[in-house]
């Protein structure tokens, strides 16, 4: 079966792979150094027993494992604040009229503003999953997990959710956008500065970009066609964010320009279709697929299982579905339609 | 002879003239007559004084006095800016620096700037294709410095010129092409006659406002940032001799550099120096005023001094005595002085030492006195 649950120490080689794995990186937020990679392992294990400090931002970092083989498949995490407590930069894409009323002129430019707007509001970051398992059931799981987990620790989260998309690519795991804008203030590729990225702080190399507007028109034509769009390998993600509620609005990634989505945390279809429920037994595996989550903190568990339709609270799914999520009946559950 | 006096009204049809000739690239004095008609008039208040100082704009035109005519225009803009907005950028370094990345980028930002506001403005030189050559044009242009030094009052301690930047035959500027034109979309020549006419304002409205990074633009239009037109070059060298230097801004639309000095740092402000009138009726063997083609014996420019009827011209620098000035009655007629009147003198060619040439005795005498008359 399918598992989410929290990550451990124990799964830092597993994550390493994961990260490192697959050509060229996907901008995630996940640092392919041991230390750093297991620091922040910690800062979960922190975050999920609830002895964070109160200053410091809430960092989950969720694993996928195959309960099977006992195999780790994927991560994804969730961060409570955006940029933890240092600005998290986005360039929000607007327009500014130039017009001149004595020549009869009126010219729409578009701009990138530099802009910390997002900061603070909760962040999906760090989703890395086995190229194989892309578009599954597990894939969708791991991903939506999240939202339960959310959804029974709402307080711990704010209103708004954003959510980085990565960008184009070429082939070469060069990125158009980073080449025509960023690469003339770092003399760096973008793998490179996608490594400082990850191991310093986005913040750091972000205050190192101008801090002045970009005029789109300035940027190569690669670099302005690039500006909002996901690479291609994002597409199960991002079609599967759409699904949830998550809208590409005005902002996009400093170094990539891929989208970054927003959606209202309460909107979230798996927030809005989940219920809570009580944990019962059932004889049989048939039945439409859920999302079924218990446990709280470093408890939380979620998995998929079939379950027959019920009038009531009650939830009965089978018994190997209880001792996946480490419950017993009569335990507290949320589930979700898969 | 040749004598720089206040424009007149009379003077249109040669000014019409002459812009025509001119063509593209003299965006101060477009050929429309109505605009030159306003503008002469607007001089002619300026020396009159029948408008605020810093509204004034001061236009010398070169007569011909055997043609009675005029050959040549030069003018000063007392303030730039101030009945409407004034743009350059100002070519400045942006440096992104980061030990722990071991990052030090410096790049060349373009910033939008209004740094020129409230300053004079020397501009609008126009020689008639006819009298090109045998110091003129120094004559057209150096008159103004002249002109500076003895009303300083009525203009900045700093004085700019805008220089033409760089467009090719068929008058397409790399950098509006790679900048202006992504905003405006109209043709640099078209840009830059609406701007002639008064527009120029208008159409920086419409250009970026924020900093421009130098390398998001192409080669070709990074490489004339502060590069002048090649006709353009001696104008700039001349100016450059005179102690004016590049200031960092540069023109919004084809990138050409501002260069300004102080009044009192200009060449021919430090150089200039005063004598009185001795007259010479023309019986008596008197040195002719500029004797065309005559390369031996340096020229002077000679001045009146008067502000409503500022007259300069040329005389051979053999004339200079101690403490006196020999003019022929023509030449003082033409300047309007007479025996005993102060004059002010300044090279019109600058010192010996620049032109390689070897020091004769009047000139080591100018030099001596000039300076002991300043000590």
């Amino acid at each position: 079966m399918w598992l989410v649950r929290p990550a451990q120490p124990g799964d830092l080689t597993a994550i390493l792979e994961l990260a490192g794995g697959g050509g060229p990186r996907m901008s995630s937020t996940l640092p392919l150094k041991d230390e750093a990679l297991a620091e922040k392992i910690e800062q979960s294990v922190r975050a999920f027993e609830g002895t964070t400090d109160p200053d410091e931002t809430l960092r989950f970092l969720f694993v996928l494992e195959n309960t099977d083989t006992g195999a780790v498949r994927g991560v994804a995490g969730i961060d409570s604040r955006a940029g933890h407590g240092q600005p998290f930069y986005n360039y929000r894409q607007d327009a500014l009229i130039h017009a001149s009323h004595e020549l009869g002129v009126s010219r729409r430019v578009d701009v990138l503003y530099p802009s910390h707007a997002l900061t603070d509001n909760t962040l999906l970051c760090a989703f890395t999953i086995d190229p194989e398992l892309r578009g599954t059931d597990a894939f969708e799981l791991l991903s939506r997990a999240r939202m339960l987990f959310i959804a029974s620790h709402r307080h711990l989260f704010t209103d708004q959710m954003v959510v980085e998309i990565q960008g184009v690519q070429t082939e070469n795991g060069e990125a158009p956008f980073w080449d025509s804008l960023g690469r003339h203030f770092f003399n760096m590729d973008f793998e490179t500065a996608d490594q400082h990225s990850g191991a310093l702080s986005k913040t750091f190399i972000a205050e190192l970009m101008p801090p002045n507007p970009i005029y789109v028109t300035l940027l190569t034509p690669e670099a302005q066609a690039a500006l909002g769009q996901a690479h291609e390998k994002t597409r199960p993600t991002y079609e599967l964010l759409q699904r949830e509620g998550f809208r590409a609005g005005a902002y996009l990634d400093i170094f990539d320009a891929g989208p970054v989505l927003e959606a209202r945390t309460d909107g979230l279809k798996t927030i809005v279709s989940s219920r809570p429920g009580t944990l019962h037994g059932s004889e049989s595996e048939d039945g439409e697929l859920y999302l079924i989550s218990g446990g709280a903190g470093a408890h939380f568990r979620c998995t998929l299982t079939p379950m027959a339709e019920a009038l009531t609270g009650d939830v009965k799914v089978p018994v190997k579905t209880w001792h996946c999520l480490e419950l017993d009946a009569g335990d507290q559950v949320r589930v979700s339609p898969l | 002879m040749l004598v720089i006096r206040p424009l007149q009204e009379n003077d249109l049809e040669a000014l019409y003239t002459m812009a025509q000739a001119a063509g593209k690239g003299l965006t101060t004095l477009p050929a429309d007559r109505d605009l030159l008609k306003r503008k002469i008039r607007h001089a002619r208040d300026t020396f009159d004084q029948r408008c605020a100082p810093e509204a004034g704009l001061y236009l010398f035109a070169l007569e011909d006095t055997e043609l009675e005519q005029c050959v040549g225009i030069s003018g000063i803009q007392a303030r730039v800016g101030l009945d409407e907005v004034f743009y350059n950028y100002r070519l400045s370094v942006t440096v992104n620096a980061s030990r722990e990345l071991g990052v030090h980028v410096r790049t060349p930002t373009l910033h939008l700037s209004n740094d020129m506001t409230d300053t004079s403005e020397i501009c609008s030189l126009l020689l008639s294709d006819s009298h090109r050559g045998g110091g003129n044009g120094l004559l057209l242009s150096r008159c103004r410095f002249m002109f500076l030094d003895m009303f300083r009052k009525h203009f900045s301690e700093k004085v700019f010129a805008e220089m033409r930047g760089v467009s090719d035959q068929e008058g397409r500027s790399p950098l509006w092409d790679a900048l202006g034109r992504q905003f405006f979309d109209m043709d640099f020549t078209e840009a830059d006659t609406l701007s002639g006419l008064g527009n120029k304002s208008f159409i920086a409205e419409l250009m970026p406002k924020f900093p421009i990074y130098l390398p998001m633009l192409p080669d070709e239009a990074r490489a004339v940032i502060g590069r002048v037109h090649a006709n353009t070059a001696p104008a700039l060298k001349m100016l450059q001799a005179e102690g004016f230097n590049f200031n960092g801004m540069v023109d919004i639309f084809d990138g050409g550099p501002v260069v300004e000095a102080f009044v009192h740092n200009i060449r021919a402000v430090r150089d200039a120096t005063d004598r009185i009138v001795m007259i010479r009726s023309t019986k008596s063997k008197a040195p002719e005023a500029k004797a065309s083609g005559s390369e031996k014996v340096d020229e002077v420019m000679v001045c009146n001094g008067s502000f409503q009827n500022f007259r300069v011209t040329t005389v051979p620098s053999d004339c200079i005595g101690i403490d006196t000035i020999t003019l022929s009655e023509s030449v003082a007629r033409a300047l309007e002085v007479e025996s005993g009147d102060r004059v002010r003198l300044s090279l019109l060619r600058g010192p010996l030492k620049d032109t390689g040439q070897s020091p004769t005795n009047h000139h080591k005498d100018t030099n001596h006195v000039g300076r002991s008359s300043r000590a």
